[in-house]
């Protein structure tokens, strides 16, 4: 127990000291960053307002209102920038299986999880927490609700949960590069893509999607599940209890991926 | 036990195979066929503490593959390695904390970040003693010449100054065994010699094992008293770097200049025997022999009588000659396992 502990110290502290360098070369280049943040937060303000005229004819959707959409929606937005400003490198993981770059990293005595994760600095990541924490504050200033330690404090566990099922599952879907070798790899694009859904109330869906989203690929723990607890619709603050256990199965499921992956990993012929 | 130990070490690549153009592309997607290569093919080799071995061989020979398996990357297909004890592949952090490794052709450093900044992250990723670290890093700035370009990137640095940064990388932390693939591709002549000397004194100093891949083969008889040859990944030496030059230093080579032609020298000196005519034209005839039969003198007074010669050099057999005699097949050597330790 004291040395996982300690490997665990370890590697969050080597985590911070490679960020850290990330973050200084970034700043170099300093134009990029700002373009990037830009375009994160324009793309996200396009979508709400499209909410915003979807909202002005119906009132509500499913009976959720529009505050409450704007949640879930934020959540989506909120953890993604959280997963690409600290864990943007699960998205090189296909550059450094199909050059060979791997190696270098099978040759440190740190483990390779941390070091892909760390590989990093995704500074757009800023637009999607600025918009997406906005968001949030201003839907819950329209919504009537009760806050108690407890639940600001389960509130903090379900963020938390959110960024470790997001981050898995990018993990393990760039992980396909083990399998799938060509460059244009369109397997993590794909399963992205699935956190479209999972902007809007799951029960809008019909089954399938909804076994998509809620089970096979489950986004839906990140926004929509959250949601229902901190607005206390009827029956689901029972299902968000299941949120930590969800984050630590995708969790234990991306390392699964990668420690198959590794085995087979091939290297470069130069 | 040796420190590293390979028995029947194999390994098999799935290659691809696609058919060219746009048509054949399309047929891979549907129907995907695969060649089994052998890129290493059932080795044995045993390396004590303290060995300098060079481990050389053709293009494509699988140099870099058994490399990759030594240090832990690939997963053998079949066979066994131990290094220290344990299975690189198993325990790869266990293991990455005892080697050091350069690959020429790709650098281990981060890009982005000054050189002084990676060694640093290097020291708290091996958890090195702020002593060591010191005392270390100033031994390798002095023998490596890093001074000069200490605080650059990566990305900026040339070729030599990356390579040196590299060595300085793969030797921070007092490694065991460090394995250097093509440490002087594509360097001048001076940072080649800086580099040796380094990695020489190294060995020297701190009994560094070293394992070596190179085709430069100044490389070879500056640094490695041990010398493997690999083709088609099957070994086909290893023994002393002495032992076989001297089997083969025996064969000379004789050029005369000829004032005047000579047709008649081949048919002349097949009287004699152990001795070959290797090139005849107007102007030059090149004879072989063994040394240990015939001496340069005889040869020189036999031709001296049927020709007319200008001047004359004789040609010492270099590692060179012996190691591409090798490669083409025209030279067949024994195995002799565990050779040379
Ligand atoms: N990642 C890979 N995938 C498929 N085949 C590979 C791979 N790496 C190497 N090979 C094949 O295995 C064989 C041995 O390659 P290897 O890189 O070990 O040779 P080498 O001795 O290091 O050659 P060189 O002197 O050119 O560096 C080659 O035929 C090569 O085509
Ligand atoms: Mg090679």
């Amino acid at each position: 127990m004291r040395l996982i502990l300690r490997a665990w110290r370890r590697n969050a502290y080597l985590y911070r000291r490679i960020m850290g360098q990330n973050l200084r070369a970034a700043l170099e280049y300093q134009s990029d960053f700002l373009l990037s943040v830009g375009s994160a937060m324009l793309t996200q303000v396009l979508g709400l307002v499209f909410l915003g005229v979807v909202f002005s004819r119906i009132p509500t959707i499913n009976g959720w209102g529009f505050w409450q959409i704007v949640f879930i929606y934020a959540s989506i937005f909120l953890t993604e920038g959280f997963a690409s400003l600290f864990f943007e490198g699960t998205w090189r993981i296909g550059y450094f299986v199909n050059h060979g770059e791997l190696d270098r990293i099978l040759l440190r005595p740190l483990s390779p999880a941390v070091q892909l994760l760390s590989s990093a600095i995704g500074m757009n990541g800023i637009g999607n927490l600025l918009v997406g924490g906005v968001m949030i504050g201003e839907s819950l200033t329209h919504v009537h609700m009760v806050w108690t330690p407890g639940k600001i404090l389960f509130s903090v566990i379900l963020l938390l949960s959110g960024i470790v099922i997001r981050t898995s599952i990018n993990f393990a879907s760039n992980c396909s590069a083990f399998w799938v070798k060509n460059a244009g790899n369109a397997v993590p694009f794909m399963v992205h893509s699935i956190s479209e859904f999972a902007k809007y109330p799951l029960t809008i869906y019909a089954p399938a999607l909804q076994a998509l989203v809620g089970i096979v690929v489950p986004y839906a723990f990140i926004g929509y599940v959250p949601a229902g607890y901190v607005f206390s619709t009827s029956g689901m603050a029972w299902i968000a209890v299941l949120c930590p256990l969800v984050a630590l199965y995708c969790a234990a499921v991306a390392g699964l991926i990668l420690r198959t992956g590794l085995r087979q990993y091939e290297s470069t012929g130069n | 036990m040796s420190l590293i130990e390979v028995r029947a070490l194999t390994k098999t690549y799935r290659q691809a195979v696609r058919q060219p153009g746009l048509r054949g592309a399309f047929r891979h997607l549907v129907h995907q066929r695969y060649t089994e290569r052998v890129a290493v093919d059932h080795i044995d080799m045993s390396i004590e503490r303290g060995e300098t071995v060079a481990y050389v061989g053709p293009n494509g020979a699988g140099k870099s593959t058994t490399i990759k398996m030594l240090t832990g990357i690939l997963v053998p297909t079949s066979g066994e390695i131990t290094v220290d004890g344990i299975v690189p592949h198993k325990r790869r952090m266990e293991n990455a904390r005892r080697i050091g490794v350069v690959f020429g052709q790709r650098t281990q450093l981060w890009w982005d970040i000054p050189v002084i900044e990676t060694l640093s992250l290097l020291r708290d990723i091996h958890e090195m003693p702020a002593q060591e670290y010191r005392k270390n890093l100033d031994f390798l700035t002095e023998l490596l010449g890093l001074d000069e370009f200490m605080h650059l990137t990566a990305r900026r640095i040339s070729l030599g100054q990356r390579m040196r940064a590299d060595l300085a990388a793969a030797f921070l932390h007092s490694p065991a065994i460090v394995y250097l693939d093509e440490p002087t591709i594509g360097l001048d002549i001076a940072v080649k010699e800086r580099i040796r000397g380094f990695i020489k004194q190294v060995n020297r100093e701190l009994g560094t094992t070293v394992m070596l891949t190179t085709h430069d083969l100044g490389d070879i008889q500056d640094l490695c008293r041990r010398i493997v040859i690999i083709d088609h990944g099957r070994i086909i030496f290893d023994g002393a770097l002495a032992e076989m030059t001297d089997a083969f230093a025996r064969e000379r080579v004789l050029h005369f200049q000829l004032r005047t032609p000579c047709p008649t020298a081949e048919q002349e000196l097949q009287r004699i025997p152990n001795v070959t005519v290797s090139g005849l034209s107007d102007t030059e005839l090149s004879v072989r022999f063994d040394r240990a039969f015939i001496s340069a003198r005889d040869i020189t007074g036999a031709i001296m009588q049927i020709a007319d010669v200008s001047d004359f050099r004789i040609d010492e057999p270099s590692i060179d000659h012996v190691i591409k005699r090798v490669y083409d097949g025209t030279l067949n050597l024994a195995v002799r396992k565990g050779g040379g330790a």
